[in-house]
């Protein structure tokens, strides 16, 4: 009878310490085997008995952690059992970014357009004749079976210097260049489709084919340039078969009635051009080049002396003098080069 | 910075393959760099801690030039060397005595800062109980209403629970957990308790840092009773200088993977509910349907079983007594 009591003391002793009451229940993150206990520090214990109070409260709050970790479903293993933690509740940062996805093979692309499954296929196949696996490709592989056999099929029309292994051999290599450089293409197709992301990511666009649009339209550009490149100017080209006429670009006008807003905005940026230095910028800065000024003294010089130079201008003055001719004389209009005309003194030239 | 190594060989192509990002991550490796002037405290703190993150522990055993709030690029340049992903920077100067620095790396750049100071440390050595071996991973406690409210707090317990234990595993051995970090935060000064959760920066209150070791004792039911025998090493840390993360690095740093299909199932994320895979990895559902009345289960037919159209009602007049016996016959 005492016995029943003393068992039922303890029992309520040993409950009573597992079970631990707190204000807030603390906060259990299993997954990281952390407890976060919310409750407000007691400052009387605190400051009386630090090291006991904080040993108190650590045993508590690691209590409850445990009793959550034993509830867990548990793995047998020879070494005992072991709990299965759940996905920790506590978001800490990732110490590298999530791995991109590896871009697909064009195959892989196309068997997935196609809802084609793809079969791993094994390494080694089964040889009937040796009853053994061996390997598919490589040392003793079974892709070189056609070219080692000791005798060889030969067909009746084949010629005289034919050789069948040597033949197996060159095919197998084919197929394994062309494979190496299929390889290569889709690396090749990866880095640009990650290229593209990544540019039109830095534009902010968000569509997809910038990049293959831009290359086609420098594909096309470059085709152009061509078909006028010959001696009669592409007037007498053989036409190829599905070839266009080439165009040249059409010219578009603004319409004629716009909004006052745009109006008023377009006439102040002429304003502004004009008011602004534009050759100022200009990385080829020479002498007399602007120099802040607004007139361009080297182009004013130039175009006086008809592309001569100061010294001619001086020496034209003299002349000029000399020959009694003060501006009387005619003047003529003389064509130079691409078009453009300049008016020069005649009396330079005729006499 | 560093030439992009194109590998030469097996090794080293697994080698650089073994850093590449990964979904589930590898624990932070934390290098432990000593600054121009370290003190016997710092010293101490500094192998004590390196004691509790082995195997993932790197330790710079020269003295080096840093100031990392000033310039980060050394870090920087040593995540990148070591893989690592955490540092732990401790020095001792004139203006800020017994100074550690824990600072947070993300994609090789610097992500965040806490700096504190040490001002008080019992190693490990003055107490009786066990060491933890190498690997065990510690339990963590946190003691305090700051680390829910605080910027200052959640960021010391998010860096410190990245050191101690951020590593997240599937399963674990329960009789290995051999001891507990506890890290509780000073009540508030009085003055400063009435007036706001907030306190002022230079005010802030000491962070008890305890070492315990678990003894797990029998309790007579399945959970153990747990005794905590204090093991070191003991630190109060004074917070000092600090530095958050940028909001779009952070954003990025906390990026999460996308569920697997798998786990799907499973039910970590959307709930799916009569669908489980069995050992074999098949997936197998579970259809329920009503209960199945008897009553209208068609049997054989038979000629002379078959109703007249005017026998209807002087059958429903027998009642129902009478179709268990007709049905017997029919059976």
């Amino acid at each position: 009878m005492d016995v029943s009591d003393i068992l039922a003391s303890q029992a309520s002793k040993n409950k009573s310490i597992l079970v631990v009451e707190k204000d807030i229940p603390p906060d259990v993150d299993a997954g990281f085997l952390t407890v976060t206990d919310l409750n407000v520090i007691d400052k009387e214990s605190y400051d009386h008995e630090r090291e006991t109070y904080l040993q108190s409260t650590a045993r508590d709050s690691v209590q409850l952690l445990l009793s959550s970790l034993f509830s867990l479903p548990t793995l047998s293993s020879p070494e005992g059992p072991f709990a299965q933690l759940p996905t920790p509740t506590t978001q800490l940062p990732r110490a590298k970014p999530l791995p991109k996805p590896k871009p697909l093979t064009k195959w892989e692309r196309f068997a997935r357009a196609k809802g084609i499954h793809s079969q791993k296929r094994d390494k080694k196949v089964w040889d009937e004749e040796r009853q053994a696996w061996v390997p598919r490709w490589g040392w003793k592989g079974k892709n070189k079976e056609e070219e080692a056999q000791w005798l060889h099929e030969v067909p009746a029309n084949a010629d005289a210097d034919y050789d069948p292994a040597k033949d197996a051999r060159v095919a197998r290599k084919a197929r394994a260049k062309q494979n190496e450089r299929q390889h290569l293409q889709n690396l090749a197709r990866g880095a640009r489709h990650q290229l593209t992301a990544t540019a039109n990511y830095v534009v902010g666009t968000g569509v997809g084919a910038g990049m293959q649009t831009e290359r086609k339209k420098e594909i096309d550009r470059t085709l152009a340039t061509t078909r006028v490149s010959t001696a009669s100017m592409g007037k007498f080209n053989r036409a190829l078969e599905g070839e266009k006429k080439l165009r040249g670009v059409k010219r578009k006008f603004d319409p004629i009635e716009r909004s006052v807003e745009t109006e008023k905005s377009a006439s102040l940026a002429l304003i502004k051009k004009l008011g602004n230095d534009v050759r100022g910028s200009s990385k080829f800065k020479k002498d007399g080049d602007g120099d802040g000024k607004v007139l361009n003294v080297r182009k004013a010089v130039r175009f006086a002396s008809g592309g001569r130079g100061a010294v001619s201008l001086a020496l034209k003055t003299t002349t000029a003098t000399q020959y009694g001719s003060d501006g009387k004389g005619k003047r003529k209009m003389q064509g130079k080069g691409n078009g453009r005309l300049r008016w020069l003194p005649t009396e330079l030239y005729t006499h | 910075m560093l030439r992009v190594v194109k590998p030469k060989n097996a090794r080293s192509k697994r080698a650089l393959e073994a850093r590449e990002p990964k979904e589930v991550e590898d624990p932070r490796t934390v290098v432990f760099v000593r600054g121009t002037h370290t003190g016997e405290v710092v010293n101490g703190v500094m192998k004590e801690l390196m004691a509790l993150k082995r195997p993932h522990a790197i330790s710079f055993s020269k003295k080096n030039i840093v100031r990392p709030f000033e310039d980060a690029t050394s870090f920087e340049f040593w995540a990148h060397k070591n893989d690592a992903s955490m540092f732990l920077l401790g020095q001792s100067t004139k203006k800020r005595p017994n100074d550690l620095i824990i600072a947070r790396m993300f994609d090789g750049k610097l992500l965040d800062m806490c700096e504190v100071g040490v001002d008080q440390f019992v190693s490990m050595n003055e107490f009786e109980s066990s060491r933890p071996r190498p690997g065990y991973k510690p339990m963590l406690h946190f003691a305090s209403e700051l680390f829910d409210t605080h910027p200052r707090f959640i960021q010391l317990k998010s860096l410190l629970m990245d050191f101690f234990n951020g590593e997240a595993i599937e399963t674990i051995y329960l009789a290995g957990l051999e001891h507990v970090i506890s890290i509780t935060v000073a009540p508030l000064p009085e003055n400063l308790a009435s007036v706001s959760d907030a306190p002022v920066d230079g005010h802030l209150p000491i962070v008890h840092v305890r070492g315990y070791s678990v003894k797990l004792l029998a309790s007579g039911q399945r959970v153990p009773r747990v005794e905590l025998v204090p093991m070191g090493p003991s630190l109060d840390l004074s917070l000092r200088r600090h530095q958050p993360a940028d909001p779009e690095l952070w954003k990025a740093a906390m990026r999460r993977p996308k569920l697997k299909k798998q786990d799907v199932e499973k039910g970590l994320g959307k709930k799916r509910k009569n669908l489980e895979v069995d050992e074999m990895g098949d997936l197998r559902g579970r259809v329920h349907i009503a209960k199945q009345d008897l009553g209208k289960l068609q049997t054989r037919k038979m000629k002379g079983l078959r109703r007249e159209p005017g026998e209807e009602e002087s059958e429903s007049d027998e009642g129902v007594s009478a179709r268990p016996t007709k049905r017997k016959k029919a059976v």
